[in-house]
């Protein structure tokens, strides 16, 4: 097998690039004309012979799992990976795919050593270009990220741009960013090297292979179904790019793995008469919608436009991926952009259009994971276009999940459990990719909310609000009230407030904060996940005690906030309870654990139980009363009596009538809607964490001064509790701080938002993980974690409360540092003296 | 109160009535605006487009100069920048009535020779100023008068010009303005000095021959504009419109010499008009004083401005699909209408049958207003699905009526938001369906029979002319409705209905519309085949029809002139009822009728050699064909269309159009050498090319284009369709018709999978 696989990879060298694709593919048909006995039985199966698949292979293998079985329908490396334009860039968005980005970096750089297999990695850095302000902006943001991560960038002046590479139009420039360590490598050459890797260290590699279908037994892969025959295995991976989709539905229990492919096209040429350096930098106009690079002398040019064609909505097999036709009318806007970007180029010969197609996912973040309805079956797919860039750090992580049973990094923001079931329609991904798309080169601004497939799921209170001018944003498909504008505002500038500065509902905003502390204010939270837990006997108590962190044995209608945490201690879930009765409790968690929760619930309840888990999100519609006089809205409307002590659980049918009691009267106290944005700002001046926002799998509760939530000596054991109690005997190594920005001009300096670096007397500490304007304190607050690191080493050290109050801080936004101020418990506000306990304890209750 | 409106004479229109004139006034222009087909609805569109004042329409032009706003706020409105001189050609004293009507701002611009007036309302608050200042965004108004001011302001400005309330009045709408563009004819012609009738007769459908005319009733009778309009036939202008009129519409009485020499000497200017444009000497020295024909006219629509009146009543339907697949015949419509008449009197109507399977479509071509083709449109659908529908189902229906239950819903519509239906008159239209499906029940008594599709739409035809004729008759207690069955009964129209169920298509016809299909040969190309045969004097089975059923002594008379008794031009029609009743019973109902009808003119003329009626039928030919794959759409059009179109070029530019979409040709490098220059030359150019193209949505929008836009060489002339698009309601009826269309696509796959099924 690897033999063969070696040919492969010798004839692969010597052809010079992919023209001659074909004549190596026919003579690897002839090779398969023989068929090859497959294994009846593996640990793990991988199917996919690109450049994930072979990087979870590969890493895996290095981890020591050695019965491996990789398939591949058609050839190795062919499909996207084939047609890759073969940039790898670590300038990304969020932290995770920037490490991941910087670990394929690393490891490309090296493989060629370790196999021997040439990659064509060229060292050539990559700019920027930056056309307008806000775009230098975003810039500025991504580079001070990636300094904090290690990754050398810096800003550069468009004359500087100019130097690096001569052809460029650079009149048009305000600036850009370069990263010197970026890198161009040959993509399908770079899966070839990771499969002979892989090979040698005892993966068994097949192409021509096809999956049908993964046999499960009991929420549990059994086995794969090929076209070869059966092979029984633990594992299953899905790394099959595009086909993802169809593969995780042709399941008996489908698997719903959101992602859709749309066609992408990139130019290549002849060489220039000059030939471009091998080392000419990698440039993205992200304003223009373009990237160049140096390919052969000559230049391959490609870009993601406004107008996306996805493809394959229906499904096709693999062989009319070679058959996709070019389209240059399509590619006319951006070959425009191409000249007016390089003039000199217009007398360039044109070699070929490539027509690739890429997959996007519905939040333009790439699938990691396992899936929540089938053990062992893990999915690694839908890179947005960013395959190569992150193949080698997703690989790894993916290695790690299966092996030690969790990433070593926070992976929430791509885990397969954070779509649900409405995600998977093909309809939706249509739809969601053409807008993803685009979104790839648009300007990332805050408070980003996707404009198709929405209204996927609402509470029956929405046409009442959106009638009362409430605007929405969505999350895991529920429509949430962002903020309610008056009926007086100019509705059509609201709409299109895009900006790294003051955003134009502020004073909506600061009006519906005020009412919430001066009066009352009602919010819709019924996005809000909710299960309920029964049992016959006892059971129900015995197994929450164990799976929460917090004593749950309370009397009925209590209501306890606690966390769901893993063997680390971290939060698998910050969540609510409230008691029903002896025997059923009722669980409010944030919107986005309706999967992940389930699923975790699942796996660790006793399997032969009596228990009875129940998703009644959609039945019940959730309304948060805020303000000091929500008890006496409720009081008028209740018979229960309403004191802070014995607040009761009340649960009333007939959600719109009870929203129009409870505004009806409400009015004599002030009573409005508020939105999101409201709550938000509350929360982040309160110090409140969120769960996926600023905790997170890794996070346990002492790290964010949540000791009280957890009872350690309850009487029984519950999961965690050893790695608290370790914990607490040893301290923490990172502390969740609140900052409060002192020299922050809100009117006139960049917001914050989240995941701007912290520094500490100079040093960096850590990152912000949200922010939000305090309307009482009138300042800016942020929230992230503070660590020590040690100055010598760089190794992780315990913070305690000295470190953090002896310090000076500052916040880095966008290259500048404003001056904060760390606090570690919330501070009293002018307006929350008279600040109740249920009312601190209602929104805490609903977080973000 | 509310009071009918002095546009259409249609009542409840939308807005705030209050009492007083300037309210009726006020009424008008609201009505106007929200009036299908008018042109101030189109004006308005056009501005809402070209965000042109930011007085007028608020929050929807946007951004305004801060100057607009500035003198608005100064309680000056300011001149509309997208509104253009209305008439063709050399700039004549524009009389033409400029209107910036808004919520916030109500102001007459009136556009006269020396630059822009407004005149606010009620008159009290009269604020004519001239010139307007030059910054503003009038100029382009200015600028498109025959010459700039000079800079320095005259010695002597020009007289304000003052305008009476009557005057502004009868620059409101007047409804027999339908005969009012014939300018010169028009002198001659009898008017009706009721200006919410509208059963005067329309020019082109019935000519009436010359009879007693009295000029004070003509002068006050006719819109202002018009007035405004002699002057420059004066001006040596004449000949000219004289002949583009002639080019147009083909044999009209009109456009026959002796009209005009009786005109000049008939003209003589009347008291109400001299007050209007006092003092009367400047004027003429204006008029005079200026060679209007030597400056040439530069003044166009833009592109966008264009569009926004030819899409203004587009309307697009696509056939749901389930699971991706489609498994009607039909996939979906384009239809559109661009009025002449103002207001239009084409009307057009579509539904799904929802108790039966099948589609309908129709256009109905109005005359002598559009009261008819309105009650066609609204009603012959039903009477169609109620003669489709099995017996199970009437009895069905009836006995939900019956128990006051909730109907089973017949049809489902697929209207443009100006596709109205009238309100007043449905609980009347029902009875008479009712009574309609009652006596099918009673006919038919059980024994199912197929239900032939040919017959149903034959008596369906009938039974509505029928009905239209016996409500009538009868009349109605209440005043209003009493008023509109009569003008419907003495208005016509003419239509042309397709059912389409599968592969079988019927088509019935009344009248001169047309249905036509649209073939794409083996190679290609396209081939038009007739479905429908127009029921006019061309058609010479038509001819000895009538001829048959009168006696042998009316050989001569029936049909005059090519047209029915010398008068009408489809030989077949809805209503009418002037060519079905008998003397008699015209009479009758005229004499006890409302005043309005007893003053009319028109109504109480008797046709000439009015011997034998009926004259006039409202059956319709019904052909039917069987869909074959290769047959791709089917063209419904008004003679609005045909009559500027040859059917095989309407077939082929709909056809390249359709198929436009899907098969433009890919370009691919192959072994070439091509430089990244040289290929993005050509994407621009094909670009350029296709923008022209699919600049419509909408097939039908796309075939007005060509109609109206289109020179000698059969392309699309921007300046000829801004001219044609900027003519002002009052001339537009002379360079064309109502055009009405609708485009129906059949989706050959289906039609190719029935084909295969037998």
């Amino acid at each position: 097998m690897f033999c063969r696989l070696l040919s492969v990879v010798g004839r692969q060298r010597t052809s010079p690039g992919w023209q001659n694709w074909s004549s190596a593919r026919n003579s690897m048909s002839a090779a398969e004309a023989r068929s090859v006995a497959l294994p009846t039985q593996a640990q793990v199966v991988i199917c996919g012979g690109g450049i994930m698949g072979t990087s979870v292979a590969y890493h895996l293998s290095k981890m020591g799992w050695k019965d491996i079985v990789l398939l591949e329908q058609g050839r190795l490396a062919a499909g996207s990976t084939r047609f890759c334009a073969g940039i790898l860039s670590t300038a990304r968005h969020l932290t995770i795919e920037q490490k991941m980005a910087d670990y394929s970096n690393k490891l490309y750089h090296q493989l060629e050593q370790e196999t021997g297999i040439q990659t064509g990695y060229t060292r050539t850095g990559s700019v920027f270009l930056a056309q307008t302000q806000d775009r230098l902006i975003s810039l500025k943001r991504i580079n001070s990220r990636l300094n904090v991560i290690g990754i050398p960038s810096e800003i550069i002046s468009p004359k500087k741009v100019a130097e690096l590479h001569h052809l460029l139009n650079v009149h048009d420039l305000v600036g850009a960013m370069h990263v010197p360590e970026d890198a161009v490598v040959s993509s399908a050459d770079v899966a070839l090297a990771l499969a002979s890797a892989a090979s040698q260290n005892g993966v068994q590699i097949y192409d021509q292979t096809s999956v049908l279908h993964v046999m499960v037994k009991k929420g549990q892969v059994t086995g794969v179904e090929t076209d070869k025959g059966q092979i029984e295995c633990q594992y299953f991976v899905n790394c099959a790019g595009q086909w993802a989709y169809e593969l995780g539905l042709s399941n008996e229990e489908p698997i719903s793995i959101p992602l859709h492919a749309c066609e992408h096209f990139y130019l290549l040429t002849r060489p220039l008469e000059t030939p471009l350096q091998s080392s000419t930098p990698t440039i993205v106009d992200a304003d223009g919608r373009i990237y160049i690079r140096n390919w052969q002398g000559g230049i391959l040019s490609g870009g993601f436009e406004k107008n996306p064609k996805p493809i394959f909505t229906e499904g096709k097999n693999q062989l009319e991926i070679q058959n996709l036709q070019e389209d240059w009318d399509h590619f006319e806007p951006l070959l425009s952009s191409l000249l007016r970007r390089m003039p000199e180029l217009e007398s360039l010969e044109i070699m070929k259009l490539v027509n690739c197609p890429e997959t996007f996912t519905p939040d333009m973040r790439c699938i990691m994971g396992e899936s929540p309805a089938v053990q062992g079956y893990f999915v690694l797919a839908g890179m947005n276009s960013a395959g190569l860039s992150f193949g080698g750090g997703a690989g790894k992580y993916l290695a790690e999940w299966m092996v030690h049973g969790y990433p070593s990094e926070n992976v929430w923001e791509l885990d397969l459990k954070r779509f649900g079931a409405l995600q998977s329609s093909r309809t939706f991904l249509r739809h969601r990719v053409m807008e993803v798309m685009p979104l790839i080169y648009d300007l990332k601004v805050p408070r980003w909310d996707f404009q198709t497939g929405r209204q996927l799921r609402t509470s029956p209170l929405y046409d009442r609000l959106d009638a009362q001018g409430a605007r929405w944003m969505e999350k895991h498909g529920f429509e949430r009230p962002k903020y309610f504008v008056p009926p007086d505002k100019d509705l059509l500038a609201l709409e299109q407030s895009k900006t790294f500065y003051k955003p134009d509902w502020f004073d909506i905003v600061e009006s519906e904060v005020k009412c919430c502390k001066e009066a009352v204010c009602v919010i819709d939270m019924s996005s809000f996940t909710k299960f309920e837990i029964t049992s016959t006997g006892d059971q129900a108590l015995e197994v929450l005690q164990y799976l929460f962190s917090n004593d749950l044995d309370v009397p009925v209608g209590h209501i306890v906030h606690t966390g769901m945490l893993n063997e680390v201690g971290g939060y698998e879930n910050d969540c609510s309870i409230a008691r029903l009765s002896k025997r059923s409790f009722f669980m409010i968690s944030p919107t986005d654990q309706q999967v992940h929760c389930w699923a975790w619930l699942k796996k660790h309840m006793p399997k032969d139980s009596n228990l009875l888990l129940e998703d009644v999100t959609w039945k019940y519609t959730a309304l948060n009363l805020i303000g000091p006089r929500a008890v006496d809205v409720l009081s008028e409307l209740s018979y229960a009596p309403m004191t802070p002590d014995h607040f009761p659980s009340l649960f009333c049918k007939y959600a719109l009538h009870v929203y129009n009691e409870v505004m009806n009267v409400g009015q004599k106290y002030g009573i409005r809607n508020a939105g999101y944005y409201a709550l938000r700002s509350l929360r982040i001046e309160k110090f409140f964490a969120f769960w996926g926002q600023d905790i997170n799998n890794l996070t346990t509760p002492l790290e964010c001064g949540r000791e009280s939530r957890v009872k350690l000596e309850k009487g029984m054991d519950f999961i965690g509790r050893d790695a608290l109690l370790q914990q607490k005997q040893n301290g923490v190594y990172k502390r969740f701080t609140m900052f409060i920005l002192d020299d922050h001009d809100t009117d006139l300096d960049l917001w914050p938002w989240w995941g701007e670096p912290i520094y500490r007397n100079g040093q960096y500490v850590g990152k912000t993980t949200s922010s939000a304007y305090s309307y009482s304190l009138e300042r800016h607050v942020c929230l992230g974690f503070v660590h020590n690191f040690s100055e010598d080493t760089g190794e992780e050290q315990v913070v305690t409360a000295d470190f953090i109050n002896r310090g000076e801080y500052e916040i880095d936004i966008a290259g500048y540092r404003f001056q904060a101020k760390a606090k570690l418990y919330p501070v009293a506000s002018l307006f929350t003296h008279k600040r109740r306990k249920d009312d601190m304890e209602l929104s805490d209750l609903h977080g973000k | 109160m509310r009071a009918g409106c002095q546009h259409c004479g249609r009542r409840g229109a939308r807005g705030r009535v209050s009492s007083g004139e300037a309210a009726r006034l006020w009424l008008c222009l609201r009505v106007s605006l929200t009036h299908p087909g008018s042109r101030l609805a189109l004006l308005a569109a056009s501005r809402r487009r070209t965000e042109a004042c930011a007085c007028g329409t608020g929050g929807e032009g946007g951004r305004g100069s801060t100057g607009v706003r500035g003198r608005h706020r100064a309680g000056l409105p300011c001149a509309p920048k997208g509104f253009a001189p209305r008439l063709d050609g050399g700039a004549g004293p524009r009389g033409a009535l400029l209107i910036a009507p808004g919520p916030r701002c109500l102001g007459l611009w009136l556009r006269l020779p020396d630059g822009v007036g407004w005149f606010g309302w009620p008159p009290s608050s009269l604020h004519p100023f001239f010139p307007p200042p030059s910054s503003s965004p009038s100029q382009p108004i200015h600028r498109a008068g025959a010459r700039p001011r000079p800079s320095s302001a005259p010695a002597s400005p020009p007289p304000p010009p003052l305008m009476s309330i009557s005057a502004l009045l009868s620059m409101g709408r007047c409804c027999c303005r339908c005969c009012c563009p014939r300018g010169l004819w028009m002198l001659s012609a009898p008017c009706c000095d009721d200006r919410r009738m509208c059963v005067c007769p329309g020019p082109r459908r019935i000519g009436i021959p010359v009879r007693s005319s009295s000029l004070p009733l003509f002068s006050d009778a006719m819109p202002a504009p018009t007035q405004l309009f002699f002057p420059l036939i004066r001006n040596c202008e004449l000949s000219r419109i004289y002949g583009t009129a002639c080019y147009c519409h083909h044999k009209h009485l009109c456009c026959s010499s002796p009209y005009i020499s009786q005109s000049r000497l008939r003209y003589t200017p009347h008291p109400a008009y001299a007050t209007f444009c006092r003092p009367k000497e400047n004027w003429w020295q204006y008029t005079q004083g200026r060679r209007y024909a030597s400056t040439p006219q530069k003044f166009y629509l833009t592109p966008p401005q264009v569009n926004s009146i030819l899409k203004a009543n587009e309307y697009s339907f696509k056939v749901p699909e389930f699971d991706g697949k489609n498994v009607s015949s039909i996939l979906g419509f384009d239809s559109n209408q661009l009025p002449a008449n103002a207001p239009i009197e084409d009307r057009r109507s579509a539904a799904t049958c929802l108790q039966t399977r099948g589609m309908l479509l129709g256009v109905f071509d109005g005359h002598a207003g559009c009261a008819c083709s309105q009650a066609v449109s609204e009603r012959l659908f039903y009477y169609i699905a109620v003669s489709l529908l099995p017996h199970e189902t009437l009895l069905e229906i009836e006995n939900a009526v019956e128990s006051g239950r909730a109907l089973l819903p017949i049809l489902q519509w697929h209207k443009h938001p100006n596709d109205y239906f009238s309100k007043e008159a449905s609980k009347l239209y029902f009875n008479s369906l009712r009574t309609y499906w009652q006596e099918l029940i009673d006919l038919n008594t059980g024994e199912s029979t197929d239900i032939d599709v040919k017959e149903a739409l034959i008596n369906a035809f009938k039974r509505l002319d029928n009905d239209i004729s016996l409500e009538a008759q009868v009349g109605d207690p209440n005043s209003f409705l009493n008023y509109l069955v009569l003008r419907v009964a003495f208005s016509g129209a003419t239509a042309c209905v397709a059912h389409v169920d599968g592969v079988d298509l019927h088509v019935a016809n009344t009248g001169d519309s047309r249905a036509m299909l649209g073939v794409q040969e083996e190679d290609g190309s396209w081939s038009a085949v007739t479905l429908s045969n127009d029921h006019n004097a061309q058609n010479e089975r038509e001819l000895e029809r009538l001829k048959l059923e009168h006696p042998k002594s009316e050989a001569k008379s029936v049909v005059k002139q090519d047209r029915l008794l010398g008068l009408l031009m489809p030989f077949r029609a809805f209503g009418d009822v002037k060519f079905k009743w008998s003397i008699d019973l015209q009479k009758r109902v005229i004499e006890s009728g409302p005043d309005q009808l007893n003053d009319n003119e028109y109504t109480k003329f008797i046709p000439p050699n009015y011997h034998t009626p009926p004259y006039l039928t409202a059956e319709p030919e019904v052909t039917y064909h069987r869909l074959r794959p290769q047959d791709k759409f089917l063209v419904l059009a008004t003679d609005g269309l045909w009559e500027t179109m040859h059917r095989q070029d309407v077939v082929r530019i709909v056809g390249e159009y359709l198929t436009g979409m899907h098969h433009q040709q890919p370009i691919a490098v192959g072994g070439y050498k091509v430089t990244l220059g040289q290929m993005h030359g050509l994407l621009t150019e094909r670009r350029t090319k296709m923008s022209s193209v699919f600049e419509d949505q909408n097939a039908a929008t796309h075939l007005i284009r060509h109609a109206v836009g289109n020179n000698e060489f059969g392309t699309v002339d921007h300046e000829r369709l801004s001219k044609m698009l900027s003519l002002p309601e009052e001339l537009a009826r002379m360079y064309r018709d109502d055009i009405t269309i609708i485009v129906v696509q059949f989706n050959s796959h289906v039609v190719g999978a029935y084909q295969n099924q037998e």
